[in-house]
Order: structure tokens, then C-alpha cells, then sequence
């Protein structure tokens, strides 16, 4: 009988997705349509992770609202108690299990609520989906409602969608490579603004940097539209009904050499250029010794991934190069970003990371995979959400030449020092 | 819906509290839009997940669980598998919500019965399986027959209200469906419950062998390094010790009424507290030699403390702290720094229940209604040297160059009873010695000094 239960999830939900989507724009409050709880366990899992203040309010749905309320009385009420204390430039509304349970019809209470603030509104029950679909269905909302429409495009802007997995340092390194093609580098959304961990000087009630809604409002004259991860392809497609003019670029991994390659190469194609700047060619360079130097630690080691899809593959894409053995990847959902993977793939828990752990060396996955790796005495490489333990993760960059670079040497160091 | 109506108003109305011949301050339903804090489901999760022989079953979809699970440094010393950091999930579905969910919390009980063996299943229910109305209850008796093995249910929808109701519905099915299944061997004569100690960090492993040697004996915890039998026994203890919670006060008013145990309420953080804690405990069986036992014990630990302390003492004489944190840390660790040689000069009360006001107001001269606006000008007007806070006033510190300790942070090491003080003694000095927080507020080259 395959099993009807998770025993140690893997799988994050899709309202914390959202959350951290909304995250990402400037002076935002992110408000969960849901119990407290909901909005409060996923603070406290932020908050750890990263190691900073996390906004987010909840619509603190009760047993009686929960029965008679059609959401926008909590909805209203959590709009003007927020609105009492911070002047947010959005509110960023997003459901629950409990409240999609219900049926809420949000979409009608953040209309009646249009003339006193701004809101963008999107369904993220947590019984479907994930963290990759939640944070992905945020930005579709957010174009949707936000974005609006052109037929002129501006050359000189570029807008990148992350996925969810990026850290806040890979999404601005990868701005930085963009602009170094002649754009004006946006993020949709631009964590690298907000949780890269600064010291404000403050600290605020709402997100703490971002993209503005005034650059949300005129993305669609970036004359490129450039999505990084699988989850995030259909918000880019969405960009384009937006203006149908710009030019859309899709990779589903920025891992390893032959996909950094790829990204350079279509972006000279499009600029036509013949050779990028000068720090590209060097990294190219470094990252070709550091697969030279790594090979010999990573190559033939057993490794088991469990991350989220999006992740999965970039990671996988970067060790296999260097000539990792990946024999297992255990992914929380399903997704299509898995399709080219030629290893075992298992949509699972961390009771099936258990299970295929010993005939590995190596695990790549978050905190929950310490506790399993000490026991069976497993080298980690941690990744993913959540990481509580270790600190500065919000800057570690696995993308393209420099962050692949960065990474063999990673997980080379790690495997040397588990062999002794 | 299975959530009993009466039980939460009874709950929420509990007569033992002193704030409800006058108002029901942490008590009242979350504002929307103002609320933070956990739901009832995690109330129910913090008071009884640390039983460790036991499997905590989630009925839920992905979040309740899925982002909460390994998250609490709760310490047991059983020998089996450690169940308290795992994450067993139902992990509730689409077509759960459409059909029901009762076939996959059947499903999954039996899965775990067949590959698990455990002792007992403690099946949680949360919001969306109240609302989809799964009939948890008659599902648990059956399987309950059906497998010879104990199931208990646990209605803990998250909107029910706060995390302290949560840890008093968890209470009360412990209370409705554990306590007096099971007859003990031998009763003892100075058995005690411990209730609201969850053994955070080891707290409890700090006193529970120095109240063994004056010949306490615990019976059962509610639930700190707990287990299922002696929770069981729990009707034959004759004292239930409440450890610095409140939450759980109703349990212990029913079970006085019920199986006639008294109760008593203590702190163990710091030295005073500690050493009251232990006369509070000891002198409620009114036995001479058993109080004269406990003296010698106290002073033979508050001497051993005192010379761990020699060298902490000379770097926080004459320091002055303000605390800024929630509930009754505002008094205990209040209280803790003192015995340290700390002058706290304010403590916040914002969070706190009346019953904490009162607690606070014989520990620190000044209490702190709006903390955020008050700490930097109290810094200012005392020449405060630490503040010890939660993450949000960190930049007050750094602006104020004084040394700043994160009260709220996770703590990875205990701070309970004689020995904890020696390492809250030791975080503080390291945080007065570091020079990060002056440091880290210099200015920039480039900032002009009216910046």
C-alpha cells in the first residue's frame, strides 16, 4: 500500500510561498486569510531562517467567524487595524485551508476595500500545491492585478522572476550579470532588497525593501522577461498578455557550466554582442578549474538530494558535472522540472530520505536532514527550507559560473572531510 | 464541528484565574490584523508533543505541521525512538476536503499501527478537519478496539483561540482520556506531578534530582520528558506542581476536585525562586524531617552556586539591565538577574496577564506599559549597560551602544534552577565583554554626524 501519511514532511505549504512572495515588494504587508496559527507558524519558520524580522499579519479567523463570516468582515477588520498602525503601499492577501475550506470570496472583499487600500489577492489553500506553486502563484497575482497592459517596450529594461529556492544574494547576482548586458535589472519579486539581512535603521511593521509598486505598474515595458526555475515559467507567459512584444526567456536551472552557458549565450544572441564583459569570460575560467579541482573528491560519491523541484535540479545539474553519482532525488511535490532527471525520483518525506540514505555519502537537503545524517553518519550539504541551525545562507550563491564555482568547492570540502 | 462549545467557555473562564473578577486579558478572542502568537493547535502541540513513547498524529493539510515540526529543544531521556521532534502529517488533500478526510486518518493510524508499534496515538485535530467534519472521535474508539492500541483525540483547531487554550484543550484530553487508566505498584507518600514543565533545553533535568534527594518523587510531567504510563498514574500523585504556566490551572482545579490533589504554583529561574520553589513544594506535605531535609539541601546548593558565581560577580556588579519580554518572564528572569547582582530597573509588561502585573511589581520598581516607546529613555536616564529584549529592540540597543541579549531567540541551553543561573550569568557577561554592539554602531566615513 503506498503511504497514506508524511512522516517528517518535506513539503512546505502554499501559503508560506505567497508569503514570501510578497515579501519581496517594497513596504508590503503580507496578510494570511487564516487561523493564527497559520500566519504565526510561518513567521516563527521565516523568522529562524533567515534570521530577521518577518511581516506578516493574519485576518485571525475564529470559531464563529469561520462559520458566519464569507471572509470579509476578518478581511476588513485586518485591513483597518493594520491601516491604523502602518501606511502599507500593498497588502498582499492570500488564503488558507481553513478559509478556501470555507470559500471565501476574497476577491469581493478586496474589492469593497479598493478605495482605502491597495491589495493584491490570490488562493493558496495548503492542501494543494507547495511552496514553489504558492510563491509562483503570488506573482501571477501580482501581474494580473498590477502590471499594466503596454505595447511600447523600453530597451533598456530587463525583469528577472525568480523561484522560490533563490536566495536573496542569487537573485541580485544574477540582476548584476543582467545589467551587465546594458539593462536595467528588476526582480519580480526582489528579495535581494528585502531579507539579504541588512542592518535597517529601523525596524518597521512591513517588508523592509523590495520592488516598488510604481516599478511593478511599468514591468511590461521591459523588453526581456527573463524566469529562472520550472514553478515559475507560466509567470512569465503571463508578462507577455501583458505585451505581447517582449521577449521571454526561459531556464528551468542557472547550475553548472553548459546551463550558464546557455544563459550567456541567448543573452548575447538577443543584445548581439560577441563577447560579454570581461569578469564573465574570467569566471568561466575559475569555474572550469574548480570542476578540475573538484573532480576527483566529488567524483563517484553518492548523493541523495531532497529539496524542492526547482532546486533539486540546479543543484543536481552543477554536481553532475563535476561527476557526482546521484542516485536519489526526493522531492515534496511533483513537477515537471524532474522530467530529465535520469536518477531514481521519489515523491516523498524525510522517511524516505532515511530509507535510501545509507547507500549514500551525501545529503543535500535542509536542517531536518542533521538529525538523520548524524545517526547514520552521512556527510550534509544543507540547502533548502528551512535552515535553522547554520547562519549567513541568505548569501550563498549557486548560479551561474560564480556560484557554481562557489558550490563544487562546497560540497568538495564537505566530502573530504567526511572521508577522514 | 467536535470542538465542545462549553469546554472552551469554561476553559476561558476559569475560575482559579485571578484576571477574571476583572477582565479576561490574554484570554479574549485575536483581532484581525493585530494578532501574533500561535493558535490553539499549538498551544495542544507545546503541552503534549514532548511525550516521547508516544506518536503525535497531524490531521491536517501541509502548514500546521509541515513548518512546525523538530522545532522545540524539548529533552527526553527515553530509550526508545524519541518521538517529539518527529512530524507524523495526514497531509490533507483536495480530495479530502471534497470526500472527507476520515479514510486517510484511518489509513494513516493504521499505517503507523503496523509499522510503528506505538505504545499510543495522540491524534490532533485542526481547523480544516473540524471544518470538513471528520468524526474523529468514533473513528479513534474504533481503531482504539480494533488495534488494542491506546488512541486519544485532541481537538485543537487552530481557531478555536490562542496557544494557551490550546495547551488547556491538550490538558483536558489528557485529564478526560489518560489520567487514572492506570493504577501504580506502590503509591509514594511524597509523589508530585509536574504540570506546564515541558523541558525545554534540560530545565527540568536542573532541579528534578536535587527534589529526588530530599525524597520527592516525580510521578508524571505534564509533559516534559513524559511518558504514557505515568501520566496514567497521575491520579495518585498528592501534590500537582505548576511550573511557571498558567495555562494548564484548570487541569489542576479538576483534578483537586476529582481525585482531591492540591496544587501549588512555582518558578524555577533563579536563585531565590528556586530555593522558594523547592520550600513551596516540600512544605505543602507538612512533614517536619522532610522540611528540615530540604534546608540542608538548599543551603548545601546555594553555597555550590555562589562560589560558581565568584568570578561572573565581579563583572556584573554594579550593571544595570531593562527587560523587555512577554508573560511571566518579566518577572522570573527578572527575578534571575538579580541573583546574579543585576539592578533591573524596568521590566516590561506589556504582554504580561494581571497575575504577572502583581508578581512584577515586587521584583522591579519600574513596569513598562509601552516598552518601544520607554526603554530608550529609561537607557538614557538610568546609564543602563544591557538590555535584554526580543529581536525587535536590537537596533534600540545598538543606537544606545549598550550590550543587548535576545531574550526570545531560541535558547539552546538551560537557564532552570541553581545551575542554569550559572549559564544565563555566563550569556550576560559574554554579552557585556563583546565589543560587536558598539562596534557594529559606529558610523559609516561617508555619514555626517547629525546623520
Amino acid at each position: 500500500m503506498t503511504k497514506p501519511l508524511q512522516i517528517n514532511p518535506l513539503k512546505l505549504s502554499q501559503p508560506m510561498g505567497a508569503l514570501l512572495a510578497f515579501l519581496g515588494i517594497k513596504n508590503t504587508m503580507p496578510l494570511m486569510h487564516g487561523a493564527q496559527g497559520c500566519a504565526s507558524f510561518s513567521k516563527v519558520f521565516f523568522t529562524r531562517h533567515f534570521n530577521d524580522p518577518i511581516a506578516v499579519q493574519t485576518t485571525a479567523v475564529n470559531d464563529i467567524t469561520a462559520i458566519v463570516d464569507g471572509g470579509d468582515y476578518s478581511i476588513s477588520e485586518a485591513v483597518k487595524n493594520i491601516t491604523k498602525k502602518v501606511k502599507p503601499d500593498l497588502v498582499g492577501l492570500f488564503t488558507t485551508g481553513l478559509t478556501e475550506t470555507k470559500g471565501d470570496d476574497i476577491k469581493g472583499a478586496a474589492y469593497l476595500l479598493k478605495d482605502t487600500q491597495k491589495m493584491v489577492y490570490v488562493h493558496t489553500p495548503d492542501f494543494e500545491g507547495g511552496l514553489e506553486s504558492g510563491f509562483a502563484k503570488a506573482i501571477e497575482a501580482i501581474i494580473e492585478q498590477l502590471v499594466e497592459p503596454q505595447n511600447n517596450i523600453d530597451e533598456r529594461k530587463a525583469l528577472l522572476i525568480p523561484n522560490v529556492n533563490m536566495t536573496p544574494i542569487e537573485i541580485e547576482k544574477l540582476k548584476e550579470q543582467i545589467s551587465l548586458f546594458g539593462f536595467e535589472p528588476f526582480a519580480l519579486p526582489d528579495l535581494s532588497d528585502s531579507l539579504d539581512g541588512h542592518l535597517g535603521l529601523k525596524q518597521g511593521a512591513l517588508s523592509s525593501g523590495g520592488i516598488s509598486i510604481e516599478e511593478i505598474k511599468k514591468l511590461a515595458e521591459c523588453a526581456l522577461v527573463i524566469s529562472v526555475g520550472n514553478s515559475v515559467e507560466k509567470c512569465a507567459q503571463m508578462m507577455k498578455e501583458k505585451n505581447p512584444s517582449l521577449t521571454h526567456l526561459h531556464f528551468d536551472s542557472l547550475g553548472g557550466l553548459s546551463n550558464s552557458d546557455k544563459f550567456y549565450k541567448a543573452l548575447l544572441e538577443f543584445k548581439h554582442i560577441d563577447t560579454p564583459s570581461p569578469s564573465i569570460v574570467r569566471w568561466r575560467k575559475r569555474l572550469q578549474d574548480a570542476l578540475l579541482d573538484t573532480h576527483f573528491a566529488i567524483g563517484g560519491a553518492n548523493v541523495i538530494v531532497a529539496l524542492e523541484p526547482d532546486q533539486i535540479l540546479s543543484v543536481v545539474s552543477t554536481i553532475t558535472e563535476a561527476g557526482a553519482n546521484v542516485k536519489t532525488v526526493i522531492s515534496p511535490t511533483k513537477s515537471s522540472a524532474l522530467d530529465t532527471l535520469t536518477c531514481k525520483v521519489i515523491i516523498g518525506d524525510f522517511e524516505d530520505v532515511e530509507n535510501e540514505l545509507e547507500q549514500n555519502d551525501l545529503l543535500i537537503s535542509n536542517f531536518h536532514g542533521e538529525r538523520l545524517t548524524k545517526k547514520h553518519n552521512k556527510a550534509l550539504m544543507l540547502r533548502g527550507f528551512p535552515n535553522y541551525e547554520g547562519l549567513g545562507y541568505q548569501l550563498k550563491n549557486d548560479f551561474l559560473y560564480e556560484g557554481s564555482t562557489y558550490l563544487l568547492f562546497e560540497i568538495a570540502n564537505i566530502l573530504e572531510h567526511y572521508k577522514h | 464541528m467536535m470542538v465542545n462549545k462549553k469546554q472552551i467557555k469554561e476553559l476561558l473562564n476559569e475560575s482559579a484565574c485571578s484576571h477574571n473578577s476583572e477582565k479576561k486579558s490574554s484570554c479574549d478572542k485575536p483581532k484581525p490584523g493585530a494578532t501574533s502568537g500561535g493558535c490553539a493547535f499549538e498551544g495542544a502541540q507545546i503541552s503534549l508533543f514532548p511525550y516521547a513513547d508516544v506518536i503525535h498524529l497531524v490531521h491536517a493539510p501541509a502548514t500546521c505541521q509541515g513548518a512546525s515540526w523538530e522545532t522545540r529543544a524539548t529533552k527526553t531521556s527515553f530509550s526508545g525512538i524519541d518521538n517529539t521532534p518527529l512530524g507524523y502529517c495526514t497531509d490533507v488533500s483536495t480530495n479530502d476536503i471534497i470526500f472527507g478526510g476520515s479514510q486517510k486518518l484511518e489509513d494513516s493510524i493504521s499505517y503507523i499501527v503496523k509499522n510503528k508499534r506505538p505504545k499510543a496515538i495522540f491524534v490532533y485535530e485542526t481547523c480544516v478537519t473540524a471544518m470538513i467534519g471528520d468524526d474523529m472521535d468514533s473513528l479513534a474508539k474504533r481503531l482504539q478496539e480494533k488495534y488494542k492500541t491506546i488512541i486519544i483525540v485532541i481537538h485543537s483547531p487552530g481557531f478555536v483561540g490562542s496557544k494557551n487554550l490550546g495547551s488547556r484543550l491538550g490538558g483536558e484530553a489528557v485529564l478526560d482520556q489518560l489520567i487514572g487508566t492506570k493504577e501504580p505498584k506502590e503509591i509514594h507518600p511524597y509523589g508530585i506531578n509536574l504540570i506546564g514543565e515541558y523541558n525545554v533545553t534540560g530545565d527540568m533535568w536542573q532541579y528534578s534530582p536535587i527534589l529526588e534527594k530530599i525524597g520527592i518523587k516525580i510521578i508524571s510531567t505534564l509533559a516534559g520528558d513524559g511518558r504514557l504510563e505515568r501520566i496514567q498514574q497521575a491520579h495518585r500523585a498528592k501534590l500537582n506542581v505548576i511550573v511557571c504556566a498558567k495555562s494548564l490551572i484548570t487541569l489542576c482545579r479538576k483534578m483537586e476536585e476529582k481525585y482531591g490533589i492540591p496544587h501549588v504554583s512555582v518558578s524555577f529561574y533563579g536563585k531565590r525562586d528556586t530555593s522558594n520553589a523547592i520550600r513551596t513544594i516540600v512544605n505543602a506535605f507538612n512533614d517536619k524531617e522532610l522540611s528540615a531535609k530540604a534546608e540542608i539541601i538548599i543551603k548545601e546548593e546555594e553555597e555550590k552556586l555562589e562560589s560558581k558565581l565568584v568570578p561572573f560577580r565581579k563583572i556584573l556588579e554594579n550593571k544595570k539591565a531593562i527587560l523587555n519580554t512577554g508573560g511571566n518572564k518579566s518577572w522570573s528572569i527578572a527575578s534571575a538577574l538579580q541573583d546574579i547582582g543585576i539592578e533591573v530597573v524596568a521590566t516590561s509588561v506589556r504582554k504580561a496577564t494581571l497575575e504577572d502585573i502583581e508578581i512584577a511589581k515586587k521584583y522591579v520598581p519600574i513596569l513598562m506599559k509601552v516598552p518601544a516607546n520607554e526603554q530608550a529613555k529609561l537607557i538614557d536616564e538610568h546609564g543602563v549597560d544591557i538590555l535584554l529584549a526580543g529581536g525587535r529592540s536590537l537596533y534600540t540597543a545598538i543606537k544606545k551602544r549598550v550590550a543587548f541579549v535576545d531574550v526570545n531567540q531560541e535558547k539552546k541551553i538551560s537557564y532552570g534552577a541553581y545551575n542554569g543561573l550559572v549559564n544565563l550569568a555566563s550569556d550576560v557577561c559574554n554579552s557585556v565583554n563583546n565589543p560587536v554592539f558598539k562596534v557594529v554602531g559606529t558610523k559609516a566615513p561617508w555619514e555626517k554626524d547629525n546623520d
